[in-house]
């Protein structure tokens, strides 16, 4: 028994694990943390000064007594503001941009790592998202805490100063935040409201664009520009609609706010203002009372802040849930040299809801043939398929390549052994060359052209613009093009095993046999695995594997199975009646072996 | 509403200034609200201006001369200037709507259309994840566009409303404010270009970093596969060290702004302070007029310094970047190897007669240098006739199918339709003449209806619409949805074969003549496709070519077209199968396909 299912696991991470990863990324950058904190304290104590330094140099002079010691007094602290807020942003950013940093490659090493488990469990998408935005806000969220924590403490420094000053100032500012307080939640909740109806329609418009776009080449063979832009804009009346009601409830509720700040302000004043009538204050300490005011509202600035920590937790949370991904530890002993002989022991693998998706399965690939495997989809061929290169690990038994467990290989070594190709291949290594030569950097330009040209490809490279340099995002590929791409990838690497996922379904007749013909021809005594759907395939190997829900049904030749209707039944299309296709297809199909030798006839 | 076009080039301007031309065009048509908020925005800069005079005056006429009352009134009317500032702030903010909401909707429909022309014109595949960069990006100007409006008056009315006040208070204490708040707006000008520059660089490095993780993200597999983790991880590595290099250069630039507002605001508060004594003593300032100059450096000018590099130097300089980005995506296209499909600039008064198909020396090849995907290819198709085109994948039948209907210009040779060359064809008409179905059906969200008059337009009534479904074999599809009337809310929920009946009921409603389907019924079961090819075949005054995706298709044709790359063969099934070997070749394996 082995790692528990992943699937599982994500249900258990919880806002815990998201509040120790933002506490693990603060302790990880806890160097530059600790220098922005002493900043930001510095330039606190240099604002929380200001106003009182500032009063006192006034005073001084209008006396004209100590007027240069003032000065330098309120030299100093604007100077010790200045360079701390200069350290603080310095180090802040430093400490924001090494967390993020550290925190997206541990992140992309633990991705890699799952392998093929990534995206089953995660789409590619939500990966995405993670990675880049979610770790960004988790990684800021300590620098911008402390950051509010110390303009909280700041403001609430400035009442307490105010208090210092003149008590009866500070009890006037008291009476009115409150007020304050209460008319700023209540926007907030009106406003949230409506950004969900503005983010609806935007979201309806993005939809109706990302349609036409993927139907372009009706919209370029229709003319239709024109009206597929009108369509795509007919969400915008709404969307306007909800940005005029945006605008309409902020009206109503910052007008209350920016009445409520400066109405504290005179309120401050004019009682202050009375102090200084009655002599309890001095002319300049007036500056002093409005200075603190303004620090002491400050507070408001910070509310937002406080609200953006929930977005924060919640992803750390998303973020610590790729981490919960358990990891398959790496095998350390060298691969011994052997013909690819393929075996599977008591293998059980779980879905995500515990049931199996491959139940107690024993098989055993005879090295140097070409086995196919067969069945109706969801019997758990793929599964299979990427347990033979351990592109994932099996929740129960053994897989043997010669002999030896998967688990316990070096992973250099077992990549080096088992070669993929897929039904749809992600091309990844920027230029269509680099995608053939993906992770094997000593391959050469000659090796990849060999390669194509097994896999019936390099005319097609050869026919783009700019031939193997062709970006292959920037390649208009027809699904058999990428598929005969990706198997060029896996013919590059000469592998002791080929397993090949369902990798010439998209090619037409004719390639398809060229392409099988490499298979059975040029690759001769090397271990093939064929996940395949048509009879032709199966006709060809040596030995015919029919995998039923997650067991197996039968092993042997084509033409033995073919006896059975059940196995003839997973060659027919699905709702046509019997028609010439299919009935060629059995006709074929019994033809005798032959075939196997030459089943292409040479070209014209 | 008929947005003005944001994309008008504007001759002999620098190029420099995309973003700001974008934003000149942007809020033309907006003046007027424009001024009024503007003139709100200068109300709200009021009590900023008053307030120094007005404590001044409390001081002086009030507080320090023994009566209490005028210095409460004094104070009374800094509040009246604030209920005015708030005032102001809510009158302003329908005029920030009546700028903002049509401006934004100006930018989308610009977006929009640039996208779906550009997409609609170019050879390669559209990035659909732009999409989602476009609308976060119209958001984005959105958001600093009203922010900056709405804080206008920091950014410059109320570092203006604090100098007059000063100069009112008085001259002596503005002059010596000024000089240092004009050297340090200059200091600040400098900053804002390098600010510019580096915010780009962070912009351009998180659109890469996108770019270069989701492919790999989405590859996971294929990376373990092949056992690239080492290669993969560098390539994340390199583009997450270059954002954060990016963030770290921005931030450093940032602290510029800091040294702005310290030479702006923090210097003249220190000349203030070793001059006033001096001043007073001189009489030529009172004690009063002392403690309101420096409440308007203390809490006038340096929030206002702080604010305009604040708002300038971090909104002003993100929407610059913004807006860049925009007019480079609004842009028309950039003339690229392949020249794009583009009506005839000639004046163009041809009309076909009839619809025969002419090819003429028809070759295509993808750069000058690259092999030829069509060579030399010379045929006519008679209106009427039935063509199937065959050959292996990857052999350019598609291209050849995009030659023919004219959305490709070949690179040697012509496509003649009616004896008139297609380049010399009003564009509309061809559009409407030729209809080419691809592989991918186009269903789109809404009505049934709307989805089979797409290409008819209102001339064809239900009847007509029902009438072609029926033909295509889709009438059984129409009545499972419920009717002409069905709403179809997420096309993809359809399965593709059911899609591909919709497009093919489109088409046979629709007034083309000559009809292309390119592998158009895959998706459908062999009975399907016979239905569908059939209807199309005998359907009246039309010319049916066929791209095959099965051999029954070329059984069924009056001829057949057969593509191996240099050789092109022409002539009947049972001709060809006689012929060639290849065809033979593809008979025999085409029909081993379920």
């Amino acid at each position: 028994m082995t790692d528990s299912p992943p699937g599982r696991t994500r249900q258990k991470t919880t806002h815990q694990d998201g509040d120790r990863l933002l506490a693990s990324t603060a302790r990880a950058a806890w160097m530059p943390m600790a220098a922005t904190a002493t900043a930001s304290a510095a330039s606190a104590a240099a604002t929380l000064a200001l106003p009182a330094v500032l009063a006192a140099a006034v005073t001084s002079a209008l006396s004209g007594r100590g007027v240069h010691a003032a000065a330098w007094q309120l030299g100093l602290v604007l100077a010790a503001g200045t360079v701390a807020d200069l350290t603080g942003t310095l180090a802040g950013a430093a400490s924001t941009a090494s967390a993020i940093t550290s925190l997206r490659l541990r992140l992309t090493g633990h991705i890699l790592s799952l392998g093929a488990t990534a995206t089953r469990r995660l789409p590619a998408g939500e990966l995405a998202n993670r990675l880049v935005s979610n770790t960004s806000v988790v990684a800021s969220t300590p620098v911008s805490l402390l950051r509010t924590a110390v303009g909280l403490i700041t403001s609430a420094g400035g009442v307490v100063a105010l208090l210092l000053v003149d008590w009866q100032a500070g009890l006037a500012f008291l009476i009115g935040v409150p007020i304050a307080m209460i008319v700023i939640r209540r926007l907030v909740t009106r406003l949230s409201g409506l950004f969900d109806r503005y983010q609806a329609a935007q979201g309806r418009l993005a939809a109706r664009l990302t349609d036409t776009l993927a139907g372009i080449r009706t919209v370029q063979a229709s003319g239709s520009a024109g009206r597929e832009i009108a369509r795509v804009l007919a969400p915008l009346p709404d969307l306007s609609a909800a940005g005029h009601a945006l605008w309409r409830a902020q009206a109503r509720g910052v007008w209350r706010i920016s009445l409520i700040r400066p109405l504290v302000e005179v309120a401050v004043l004019a009682v202050a203002g009375l102090g200084v009538a009655d002599g309890r204050l001095e002319p300049g300490q007036l500056l002093a009372v409005a200075g603190y005011t303004l620090l002491g509202l400050s507070f408001i600035d910070h509310v937002d802040a406080l609200m953006d920590f929930s977005r924060a937790r919640s992803a750390g949370r998303r973020v610590s849930e790729v981490f919960a991904l358990p990891v398959p530890a790496p095998g350390t002993r060298p691969l011994p040299d052997g013909p690819g002989a393929l075996s599977l022991r008591g293998v059980t693998v779980l879905d995500d809801q515990g049931e199996p998706l491959l139940d107690r399965l024993d098989l055993d690939l005879p090295a140097g043939t070409l086995t196919a495997l067969v069945g109706r989809s969801g019997a758990g061929k793929s599964t299979l398929a990427l347990l033979s290169g351990r592109l994932i690990d099996p929740d129960r038994g053994d897989v043997l390549l010669d002999g030896q467990c998967l688990r316990e290989t070096d992973p250099a070594a077992l990549r080096d052994a088992v070669a993929y190709a897929f039904e749809r291949p992600a091309l990844l290594g920027g230029t269509l060359a680099g995608a053939i030569a993906y992770g094997l950097p000593a391959a050469g330009r000659d090796d990849v052209q060999a390669a194509a040209r097994a896999a019936h490809v390099d005319d097609v490279v050869r026919r783009l613009p700019r031939g193997y340099d062709t970006p292959a995002a920037d390649a208009l590929l027809s699904g058999g093009e990428l598929q005969r791409l990706g198997l060029a990838r896996a013919l590059v690497r000469d592998a002791r095993l080929t397993v090949l996922d369902d990798a010439t379904s998209g090619l037409d007749a004719v390639t398809e046999a060229q392409v099988t013909r490499t298979l059975t021809v040029d690759m001769r005594g090397r271990t093939r695995f064929v996940v395949a759907h048509r009879a032709t395939t199966a006709a060809r190997a040596d030995l015919v594997v029919w995998l039923d829900r997650g067991r197996i049904r039968a092993q042997g030749t084509h033409r033995d199975l073919w006896r059975d209707p059940a196995y003839r039944a997973l060659f027919a299309t699905a709702t046509a009646p019997a028609t010439e296709a299919t009935l060629a297809t059995a006709a074929v199909a019994t033809v005798p072996a032959s075939l196997e030798e030459e089943p292409c006839p040479p070209r014209p | 509403m008929s947005a003005p076009p944001l994309t008008r080039p504007v001759p002999g301007a620098a190029p420099a200034a995309p973003a700001f031309r974008l934003l000149l065009t942007l809020l033309r048509p907006r003046r007027r609200h424009l001024t009024i908020a503007l003139v709100w925005s200068l109300v709200e800069g009021l009590p900023a201006m008053v307030s120094g005079l007005l404590i001044g005056a409390a001081m002086d006429h009030g507080l320090l001369a023994a009566n209490p009352a005028a210095g409460l009134g004094w104070l009374g009317l800094l509040g009246v200037a604030m209920i005015v500032k708030a005032a102001a702030t809510q009158l302003m903010f329908p005029h920030l709507a009546a700028v903002i909401e049509p401006l934004r909707d100006d930018l989308i429909t610009a977006v929009v259309t640039a996208t779906v022309t550009r997409a609609a014109t170019a050879h390669t595949p559209p990035d659909t994840a732009a999409v989602t960069r476009l609308t976060a990006q119209v958001e984005t100007v959105r958001d600093l566009l009203s922010a900056l409006l709405r804080s206008t008056r920091q950014l410059g009315i109320s570092l203006i409303a604090a100098l007059v006040g000063l100069l009112l208070l008085s001259p002596i204490a503005a002059a010596v404010v000024a000089v240092p708040v004009a050297v340090a707006l200059l200091v600040f000008a400098r900053l804002l270009r390098a600010l510019v520059t580096r915010q780009r660089a962070l912009v351009l490095t998180a659109e890469t970093l996108t770019a270069q993780v989701t492919p790999i993200l989405a590859g996971t597999r294929d990376v373990a596969a092949c056992g690239a983790y080492q290669q993969a991880g560098a390539t994340v590595r390199e583009a997450v060290t270059a954002q954060s290099a990016a963030t770290t250069a921005l931030a450093r630039a940032g602290t510029g702004r800091r040294l702005v507002v310290a030479l702006g605001a923090h210097l003249p508060l220190l000349i203030l302070l070793l001059t006033a004594h001096s001043l007073v003593q001189d009489g030529r300032l009172t004690t009063g007029e002392v403690v309101g100059a420096m409440t308007y450096v203390a809490t006038g000018l340096e929030p206002a310094m702080r604010a305009l590099t604040g708002v300038a130097g971090g909104w002003g300089v993100a929407l610059a970047v913004t807006l860049r980005r925009l007019s480079e995506t609004t842009a028309p296209a950039e003339t690229t190897t392949i020249p794009a499909v583009t009506p005839s600039a000639r004046p163009t008064t041809a009309t076909p007669v009839g619809y025969r198909l002419q090819a003429e020396g028809l070759g295509f090849a993808y750069a000058a240098g690259a092999a030829p995907v069509v060579c030399d290819l010379t045929f006519t198709v008679e209106p009427g006739e039935h063509l199937v085109v065959a050959g292996p994948s990857g052999i350019g039948k598609s291209t050849l199918s995009l030659l023919l209907t004219g959305l490709r210009p070949p690179t040697a040779g012509r496509v003649r339709l009616g004896g008139v060359p297609l380049d010399d064809l009003p564009a509309a008409e061809l559009r409407s003449l030729v209809a080419l179905i691809p592989q991918e059906a186009y269903v789109f969200t809404g009505t049934l209806r709307e989805n089979l008059a797409y290409l008819s337009g209102t001339d064809a009534g239900d009847a007509c619409l029902l009438a072609a479904a029926q033909a295509v074999g889709a009438d059984g599809l129409v009545e499972r949805l419920g009717g002409l009337d069905a709403t179809i809310d997420v096309p993809a929920s359809l399965s593709a074969g059911e899609r591909q009946l919709i497009v093919l009921a489109r088409v046979h409603a629709s007034p083309a003549r000559v009809v292309v389907l390119d592998e158009a019924t895959c998706h459908l079961d062999p009975a399907a496709e016979h239905r569908a090819e059939t209807a199309f075949a005998t359907r009246e005054r039309t010319t049916l070519i066929v791209i095959a995706h099965r051999i029954s298709s070329a059984r069924r044709a009056g001829r057949v077209l057969l593509m191996d790359g240099a050789a092109v063969l022409l002539g009947t099934h049972a001709d060809l199968v006689a012929r060639s070997a290849l065809y033979a070749d593809l008979v025999g394996h085409w029909d081993d396909q379920g």
